[in-house]
């Protein structure tokens, strides 16, 4: 395959190429809460909130290749945790969010132990039933003084107010958040809530992103691949398999929960009917994580943008009136709006043109335009006669003939 | 005191009892092959020895009690396995499936020893930021000999390190087993079919059939019993 441009990994060309990927990066987020309309910053925290979530799973369905759906549970771990301590103790949201980690960590670090004696469809399975029980143990009335039972916790208790779970003022106003005399949110952006909970997801988003990315190229994050491809070879390597699991499943977890704080503090309320706290969450994880690329850091990014972007625009299409013409005779049948249709026919489709997801598209097609070559691997120090010669092409799949 | 003396050794799967008396022993600087026909028991005693599944016996290894250790304590005991079918990391390239395989270590000497075996199996030099899924067959049995050694181990199981190889591939590779063991001085406890070829440079053979060793010697001594090598050698 040509290439226009080849670079050298390591090169000047390929800094220039990573900070130029950056820069746009950082100049996307920038620009949403400071230019952006109301809307979109709300539908950019919907997504920066979901892509987390995917992350976290992405960690261990993709990166260890144990399917996982009680994801939600572990974001509602999180949202609860936030909405108790907030509500209940009168903790800053802040300081819920390592507590939130570490409870869901604990979660995770529990369920991993079955999870890691049963495979494929068993621990699907036993992970659905966490999805399913999860809802109905936030209702249980054993447990109701601390969750709220079924209507959960209100926004307008006591401790909570307008914007959200006491980060405003009691009196209602945003709190200073100044630094150095300059004020991030309300020089950018007017006073607003709005843009403050955009922050805050974006916040934890990076946190997310660090955080695997910084698994994902450690040495553990190679034994979780090397888990993933091959558990006896692994084994044999020294990875302790159980523990390895469990470090996976706990990491994974506790991440989720982050962002299912970020939802408690945004909505300013927690109940057992928040969507994403249901088996629908674990499903949508599960779904953006695919479409952008399972095992890719960049695939739940993606993915959520997309998924965002596609619900938000077929948001209104209910009605008949909403659909640009050219689509309406496609949609116009629909009674309801066809966003998650939409993408469920994304997915069937790209299950057979690029199981892969969107990065593998981009992984497949990118090098046509720009290739980065890796680095010459390091240069023989003395010329040792090579024991085995380049014979190796004639090596026949079939076996020894003898 | 031998580097590895296994005795009584029984193990299988769940119900099924595989190896009913396993006795061998390895000595430091050995090379042991193990011949044996198909379902004999070769790999399940591969298996057992570096506690892949549960077995009944002794294992000693450097004198120590390895027979209830787990996987990860018998790596960093000393033994490495090259499991049968060439167990590589198909998503991960050639150069972190070799990190993978200094999983144990965290001394600063990873990168030089991957520059070594780098230069004794050049082709992977070759490959080093290719996935090893990638690689033709004969390549990914050299990374997967390469990976287990970065284990830096004293014995190494290395379990049909030939099959689906060319005959010309399978040669070399055993020439650079035993000029590991010659040069290095490493272990190598080593399971076969192909019999003639393997016995070049076996200093012990054992004949293992049904879970139990029914005949062990010199290669010499083996090829030397008429009713040995036509039952078990076939040559
Ligand atoms: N995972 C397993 N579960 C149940 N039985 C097994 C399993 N693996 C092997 N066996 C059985 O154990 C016996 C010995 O198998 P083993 O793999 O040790 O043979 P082998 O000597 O390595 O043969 P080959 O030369 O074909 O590799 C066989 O009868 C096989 O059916
Ligand atoms: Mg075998």
């Amino acid at each position: 395959m040509k290439s226009l441009v080849t670079i050298k990994e390591g090169s000047i060309g390929h800094w220039v190429l990573r900070l130029l990927a950056a820069a746009i990066v950082v100049a996307i987020m920038l620009w949403i809460p400071t230019k952006g309309s109301n809307g979109l910053v709300t539908s950019a925290t919907e997504a920066l909130t979901l892509m987390s979530a995917a992350m976290a799973l992405n960690l261990i369905l993709g990166y260890t290749g144990q399917i996982s759906i009680g994801h939600s549970a572990f974001y509602g771990t999180g949202a609860y945790v936030t909405g108790i301590l907030v509500s209940k103790y009168e903790w800053s949201p802040w300081l819920t969010f390592p507590v939130a980690f570490l409870f869901a960590f604990v979660v995770g670090v529990l369920v991993s132990f079955p999870a890691s004696r049963i495979k494929g469809v068993y621990l699907a399975l036993v992970t659905l039933a966490l999805a399913l029980v999860f809802p109905n143990l936030l209702r249980w009335p054993k447990l109701e003084s601390l969750t709220g039972g079924g209507p959960g916790i209100p926004n307008g208790d006591s401790a909570l107010d307008t914007t959200g779970f006491n980060i405003g003022r009691r009196d209602g106003q945003m709190r200073n958040f100044e630094i150095f005399g300059w004020d991030p949110f309300g020089d950018l952006r007017g006073q607003g809530a709005i843009p403050f909970y955009y922050w805050i997801a974006a916040g934890i988003a990076v946190i997310v992103y660090l955080v695997i990315r910084g698994v994902v190229k450690s040495r553990a994050g190679r034994s979780l691949i090397a888990v993933r491809d091959n558990e006896t070879a692994a084994a044999v390597m020294g990875v302790n398999l159980v523990a390895t699991k469990a470090f996976a499943f706990g990491i994974s977890a506790g991440l989720c929960a982050l962002p299912g704080s970020v939802t408690a503090i945004r909505l300013g309320a927690v109940s057992p009917d928040i969507a994403t706290l249901t088996i629908l969450g674990s499903l949508t994880f599960l779904i953006i994580m695919v479409i952008g690329g399972a095992g890719s850091l960049w695939g739940p990014i993606i993915g959520a943008a997309l998924y965002v972007f596609v619900t938000d625009r077929t948001g209104g299409w209910a009605d008949d009136e909403a659909i640009p013409g050219v689509l309406r005779p496609f949609f116009g049948w629909s009674k309801i709006p066809p966003g998650s249709g939409i993408f469920a026919v994304i997915l069937i489709v790209l299950m057979f043109v690029a199981p892969r997801g969107l990065v593998g598209v981009w992984k497949q097609y990118s090098p046509r335009v720009v290739r980065v070559v890796p680095r010459p691997a390091g240069v023989a120090h003395d010329a040792k006669p090579a024991l085995v010669a380049d014979t190796t092409t004639n090596s026949t799949p079939e076996g020894e003939s003898e | 005191m031998s580097l590895l003396s296994v005795s009584h050794l029984k193990a299988g799967y769940g119900p099924i009892n595989v190896l009913h008396d396993v006795e061998l022993t390895v000595e430091a600087g050995e090379i042991v092959v193990m011949l044996g026909a198909n379902g004999a028991g070769k790999t399940t005693t591969m298996r057992a020895i570096s506690g892949m599944i549960g077995r009944s016996g002794e294992v000693h290894f450097e004198g120590a009690d390895i027979a209830r250790a787990t996987p990860d304590a018998i790596v960093r005991a000393g033994i490495a396995q090259v499991p049968q079918g060439r167990g590589t990391f198909p998503e991960l390239n050639v150069e972190d499936n070799l990190r993978c395989g200094a999983y144990i270590r965290s001394d600063k000497e990873i990168d030089a020893d991957i520059d070594r075996w780098f230069d004794v199996f050049p082709r992977l030099r070759e490959r080093r930021a290719q996935r090893a899924g990638s690689l033709s067959g004969g390549e990914q049995q050299m990374l997967a000999i390469a990976r287990a050694l970065m284990a830096r181990p004293k014995l190494l199981l290395c379990d049909e390190p030939s099959l689906g190889l060319a005959p010309l591939i399978t040669q070399e590779l055993f020439a650079v087993i035993e000029r590991l063991n010659r040069e290095m001085g490493l272990s190598v406890l080593l399971v076969e079919q192909n019999a003639n070829l393997a016995m070049h440079m076996a200093h012990r053979v054992y004949l293992i059939e049904t879970g139990r060793i029914v005949a062990s010697g010199s290669a010499a001594e083996l090829s030397a019993d008429d009713s040995i090598r036509k039952a078990y050698l076939g040559f």
